[in-house]
C-alpha cells in the first residue's frame, strides 16, 4: 500500500517537513505559494531568502535556497545589503506585520523610498503570534488581542496599518505592490510571482502583503478562521495589485 | 558707513517691507560702489589643501602694511578646522574676523552649518575682505550664499593646490577639479607634507601648477613656504614663481 | 577591476577621515554602507567620490541600525563591507554587530568616537571603548584595533579586512574625532607590494549550483532552541576566541624595561604618553608607557608583566574609566597601586601627563 506524500513544491526541504507552524496557521499556504512562484520560474538557485523574527522565523530551513536569519525587523535591510553587494541573486524578505510595520517600518518605507530592487514579502495575521498574541499594528478595531483585552481601542492606539497602500505612496512606478489573501492562494501565487519578475527584470522594489490566518492566538477554529480572514480583515484591508508597472491593475 | 550691528537692526525691521528692503538693499549697494583700489579675495581648493592657511597669512600681510581687513570663515561643510579658535589671536592683530565661536555654536556640528548673517552681507563693508572658502562637491557655490558676490569685480578667486594630496596629485585631476570650480582668477602652489615638507616636495608642486596654469590659462600667484624654510634664501622657485613665507596658524586651530 | 587606486608607495598629507576611505580602497573593499554623523563624516565623502572610480559601491541607508544590518548582508554575499559611525551611530550599530558576532560574520567597522552619553560633543572623547568592545547582548567576541596616528589609521584599516575574514570575528578600528580631523603626513601603499596578500571573502550565501540538488542549502541563523544548543554555540565561539586572541593581540612599549612608573594609555592619548616619557627620561626619571594596540583582546601576559615590574601605574584616558575597566580585568591579583587620570571627552596634552607622573615619583 503506498502512502499518499502531500504535494509540495519542488524548491521545498523535504527533510525539514512537516514545517513548524501551528496546525492551520497561514504560514504554510503563502510558503506554498511563494514556493510554486520559486519553481514556475525557474530562479530556486539564485534565492537569497531572509526570514524576520516572529513566527516567520520558523522558515529559516524551510526551502532548499540560501536563507539567513535575522533579527526583528532587521529582514529588510540585511536582504538590501546583499542585493546591493550582489546584483545577480534574487532576495527575498519575509516578514510579519510587526517585522514590517513597527519595528522596522523604518526599513520598509526607506527601501521602498530607495525602490531597492528587492521583493518584500509580508504576512499579516493582525497579531504578534510567537509571543503570545500581543496587539499589532494591523490589529483590527475592537479586536482582543494580550495587550488589548477589551478590545483595541483606535482612539488611543489607532487605526490598522495599511502597508500595501503606505508602500504604493511612496514608491515610483516601476514598483510592485498588491495584497493578496491565504484565502486564494492561486491569486497571491501570481502576485507573489509578478513581484519576482518584478526584481528579475530589475524595475525596482515588490511589495506583496498576504492576509493571513493565525487560530492559535485567535483562538478560533477553522470555520471561524476563515470567516475572520474573509470577512473581518478583508473589511480593512482591500485585496488586490495596488501597483503594477505598465499592466493593469487588478481587483 | 554702517556698521554691521546697524544693518542687521534695520534689516530685521525693514525685512518684510520689499519697498522699504529695495531701497535699504540699492542704498546700501551705492555705498560698496564708491569705495575704490580695496582687496577682496577669496580662497578656495580641496579639503585640507591650506585655504585657511593662506587666507589667514593673507589678512596677516595687509593688516601689517595697515590696511583694515575683514577675514571671513565660509567654511559649511567642514565647519571644525577653521578659524574659530584662533579668531581672537587675528582679532588682537586688528583683523576682523566674522567666524563663529565654538563656544557660540550650539552642537556644533549635530544641528548643521549655519552661516552668520554677518557673513551673508560681508561684501558691504568697506575695506579689504579676505574670505575663506570650504570645500565640498558644491564648496565654490557658497559664493552664491554671499551677497553680491556675484556681481563683484574686484572679488577675486585664487584656488589653492597641494600635489601632496592625492585627488589633487596630477595635472589632469587638477585640471578637471579646477575647472569644476567656475571662476578661478590665479592658483597658488601649496604643495606640502606638513613637517615633513622640504624643498623638493615644493618643487615638485610648482612644476605641476606651471602645467596645470598653461593648460588653464590661469596664472600662478604665488607658491607658499613654511617660513620656517626662509632661511635657505629662496624668492623664486624654478618655474619662476615668487615664493610667499607663510606662518602655520592653523595647526593651533584644531575644532 | 580597474587599475589599482594606490602604485607603489606614495607620500601624502591629509586628514585622518580621507586616510580611512583611502586604506579601504587599496584594501579592495568593495562596498560601504554608512548613514551620515560627525566626526566620521567625511570617510563616506571621500569613499563616494573615490569608489565610482575604482568600480566600487555605497549605499546611505536610512540609519545606523540599517547601517550595520546592509553591511552584514554585503559580508553575506561575500563582499569585503565595511561601516562607519560614531557616538550615538555606534549605539545603533550594535545590534548588527551583535548578530556578526553570533554568526561569525567578518564585518569591519571604523568608529570614530565622539563625546558621550547621548548627543554630547561631535568633537573628540575615548567613551566608546566598552561599547565598542563589548556592546550588544553578548561577550564581546571582537577585535579592536585603537590607533594613534595617520599611518596607523591607513595600516590598521587594511589590516582589519584581513584580520575579520581571517579569523570571522567583527573587526573595528577605533579612532576618535582629532584622529579624524586631524592632518598629517603619512605614506600610503599598495598592500600588494609590501607583501600583504588580502585573505579571500568567500560568499554565505549565493554560492554557485541548486541548493538541495548540487548542494546543501546554507540555513543560517541566531535564533536557538534549548539552552543547550545555545551553550555550545557560544562555548565554540569563545573557545575559538581565546585560542586566536594571543597571536591577534598587539601592543608597544616604550622605556619600559626599568620603569618605576608606568604610564598606560590607548589611542591618541599614547602621542601625549610617549611624550611625557620622552621628557621625564631626559630628566633621568625612571617613567615607561604601555599602548595596547589591540584594546580586545587585551595583550594580558605582556601587561601583566609590566604592571608586575612597576612600582606605580598611571592609566590615562579621555573616558571615565573604560580603559581602567579592561586593564583592570587583565592585571586582576596584582597589587601594583594604579592611579587615575580621567579627562572624559577632553584631550590630554604630554605636560599633563608629565604633572600627573611627578606626583607619583
Amino acid at each position: 500500500m503506498s502512502v499518499a506524500v502531500p504535494q509540495m513544491p519542488q524548491c521545498w526541504r523535504r527533510e525539514t517537513k512537516a514545517h513548524k507552524f501551528c496546525p492551520g496557521c497561514g504560514h504554510g499556504l503563502v510558503l506554498k505559494a511563494l514556493g510554486e512562484a520559486i519553481d514556475e520560474l525557474g530562479i530556486q538557485d539564485k534565492i537569497i531568502f531572509g526570514c524576520d523574527i516572529g513566527c516567520s522565523l520558523l522558515a529559516w530551513d524551510f526551502f532548499n535556497v540560501d536563507t539567513v536569519q535575522t533579527h526583528h525587523g532587521r529582514t529588510t535591510p540585511v536582504i538590501t545589503g546583499v542585493k546591493r553587494a550582489n546584483e545577480d541573486v534574487i532576495g527575498i524578505a519575509y516578514m510579519g506585520d510587526g517585522g514590517g510595520y513597527a519595528i522596522g517600518s523604518q526599513h520598509l518605507v526607506n527601501a521602498a523610498s530607495r525602490n531597492e530592487k528587492i521583493t518584500v514579502i509580508l504576512v499579516n495575521n493582525t497579531n504578534y503570534g510567537m509571543t503570545g498574541g500581543q496587539m499589532a499594528p494591523t490589529t483590527l478595531p475592537k479586536q482582543k488581542t494580550e495587550t488589548s483585552p477589551y478590545g483595541r481601542d483606535v482612539e488611543s492606539t489607532g487605526n490598522p496599518t495599511q502597508g500595501p497602500e503606505m508602500v504604493a505612496a511612496i514608491t515610483p512606478e516601476s514598483a510592485y505592490v498588491a495584497r493578496g489573501t491565504v484565502s486564494n492562494v492561486r491569486q497571491l501565487k501570481k502576485y507573489i510571482k509578478r513581484a519576482l519578475e518584478n526584481q528579475i527584470s530589475g524595475n525596482g522594489f515588490s511589495f506583496v502583503e498576504a492576509l493571513s490566518g493565525c487560530p492559535t492566538n485567535w483562538r478560533t477554529n477553522a470555520a471561524e478562521t476563515w470567516k475572520f480572514i474573509e470577512e473581518d480583515m478583508t473589511e480593512y484591508f482591500k485585496v488586490g495589485e495596488l501597483k503594477v508597472p505598465s499592466k493593469k491593475k487588478e481587483g | 558707513m554702517f556698521r554691521t550691528s546697524n544693518i542687521l537692526k534695520l534689516f530685521a525691521i525693514l525685512f518684510n517691507n520689499s519697498s522699504y528692503k529695495n531701497y535699504f538693499l540699492e542704498n546700501n549697494n551705492f555705498e560698496v560702489r564708491k569705495i575704490e583700489d580695496r582687496i577682496i579675495e577669496a580662497y578656495i581648493g580641496e579639503y585640507a589643501s591650506g585655504k585657511s592657511e593662506n587666507a589667514v597669512n593673507r589678512a596677516v600681510e595687509l593688516r601689517e602694511q595697515g590696511r583694515k581687513v575683514t577675514l571671513v570663515d565660509l567654511d559649511l561643510v567642514e565647519p571644525f578646522y577653521t578659524l574659530r579658535p584662533i579668531k581672537k589671536q587675528l582679532e588682537e592683530l586688528g583683523i576682523d574676523v566674522v567666524a563663529w565661536e565654538t563656544r557660540e555654536t550650539m552642537g556644533l556640528g549635530e544641528a548643521g552649518s549655519i552661516i552668520k548673517p554677518a557673513m551673508k552681507w560681508v561684501l558691504r563693508r568697506e575695506h579689504d575682505i579676505i574670505l575663506d572658502i570650504g570645500y565640498g562637491v558644491e564648496g565654490a557655490k557658497t559664493f552664491n550664499l554671499i551677497e553680491g558676490a556675484a556681481e563683484n569685480k574686484d572679488l577675486k578667486i585664487f584656488a589653492i593646490v597641494n600635489t601632496s594630496r592625492p585627488l589633487t596629485a596630477s595635472v589632469e585631476d587638477i585640471v578637471e577639479y579646477i575647472r569644476g570650480l567656475g571662476k578661478v582668477d590665479g592658483l597658488i602652489n601649496n604643495t606640502h607634507l606638513g613637517d615633513e615638507t622640504d624643498w623638493e616636495v615644493i618643487e615638485e608642486g610648482a612644476k605641476i601648477a606651471s602645467e596645470v596654469s598653461k593648460e588653464l590659462g590661469i596664472p600662478v600667484i604665488y607658491t607658499a613656504a613654511d617660513e620656517k624654510l626662509k632661511d635657505i634664501g629662496i624668492t623664486t622657485d624654478k618655474q619662476g614663481f615668487p615664493v610667499k613665507y607663510i606662518h602655520r596658524y592653523m595647526p593651533l586651530s584644531f575644532w | 577591476m580597474t587599475e589599482k587606486p594606490i602604485q607603489g608607495e606614495k607620500r601624502v598629507f591629509m586628514t585622518g577621515n580621507e586616510v580611512v576611505a583611502w586604506a579601504a580602497l587599496a584594501a579592495d573593499a568593495e562596498i560601504m554602507y554608512g548613514y551620515p554623523i560627525t566626526p566620521q563624516n567625511e570617510i563616506m565623502h571621500y569613499w563616494t567620490r573615490l569608489a565610482p572610480k575604482h568600480g566600487r559601491r555605497f549605499l546611505q541607508t536610512e540609519d545606523e541600525i540599517s547601517a550595520g544590518f546592509t553591511t552584514v548582508g554585503g559580508v553575506l554575499a561575500g563582499r569585503r563591507a565595511f561601516t562607519a559611525t560614531a557616538g550615538p551611530g555606534n549605539t545603533l550599530m550594535q545590534e548588527a554587530l551583535s548578530m556578526a558576532e553570533m554568526m561569525r560574520i567578518p564585518i569591519v567597522q571604523v568608529v570614530t568616537q565622539r563625546g558621550g552619553p547621548s548627543t554630547a560633543t561631535v568633537i573628540y572623547s575615548q567613551q566608546e571603548v566598552t561599547m565598542t568592545c563589548f556592546g550588544g547582548n553578548g561577550e564581546g567576541a571582537r577585535i579592536v584595533y585603537s590607533t594613534s596616528t595617520h599611518q596607523e589609521l591607513y595600516d590598521y584599516t587594511i589590516k582589519a579586512f584581513n584580520t575579520a575574514w581571517k579569523y570571522r570575528f567583527p573587526t573595528h578600528v577605533l579612532g576618535d574625532g582629532y584622529q579624524s580631523k586631524m592632518r598629517e603626513s603619512l605614506t600610503m601603499y599598495d598592500p600588494q607590494a609590501r607583501g600583504i596578500d588580502m585573505v579571500p571573502t568567500e560568499p554565505s550565501l549565493g554560492n554557485e549550483g541548486t541548493p538541495g540538488v548540487d548542494r546543501e542549502p546554507n540555513h543560517l541563523r541566531n535564533t536557538y532552541n534549548t539552552e543547550d544548543e545555545l551553550y555550545d554555540v557560544v562555548t565554540n565561539i569563545m573557545s575559538d576566541w581565546e585560542k586566536y586572541a594571543p597571536e591577534i593581540a598587539e601592543y608597544q612599549e616604550y622605556d619600559v624595561e626599568d620603569a618605576d612608573v608606568l604610564v598606560i594609555a590607548h589611542g591618541v592619548v599614547t602621542r601625549a604618553a610617549q611624550a611625557a616619557v620622552k621628557e621625564l627620561r631626559a630628566q633621568g626619571k625612571k617613567v615607561g608607557h604601555f599602548r595596547p594596540v589591540t584594546l580586545r583582546p587585551i595583550a594580558e601576559e605582556q601587561l601583566r608583566k609590566r604592571v608586575e615590574q612597576a612600582k606605580s601605574v598611571l592609566v590615562v584616558e579621555s573616558a571615565y574609566g573604560q580603559l581602567r575597566k579592561i586593564l583592570d580585568n587583565a592585571i586582576y591579583g596584582l597589587t601594583t597601586p594604579i592611579t587615575n587620570f580621567f579627562k572624559p571627552g577632553e584631550g590630554v596634552t604630554a605636560d599633563e601627563v608629565v604633572e600627573e607622573v611627578n606626583k607619583l615619583l
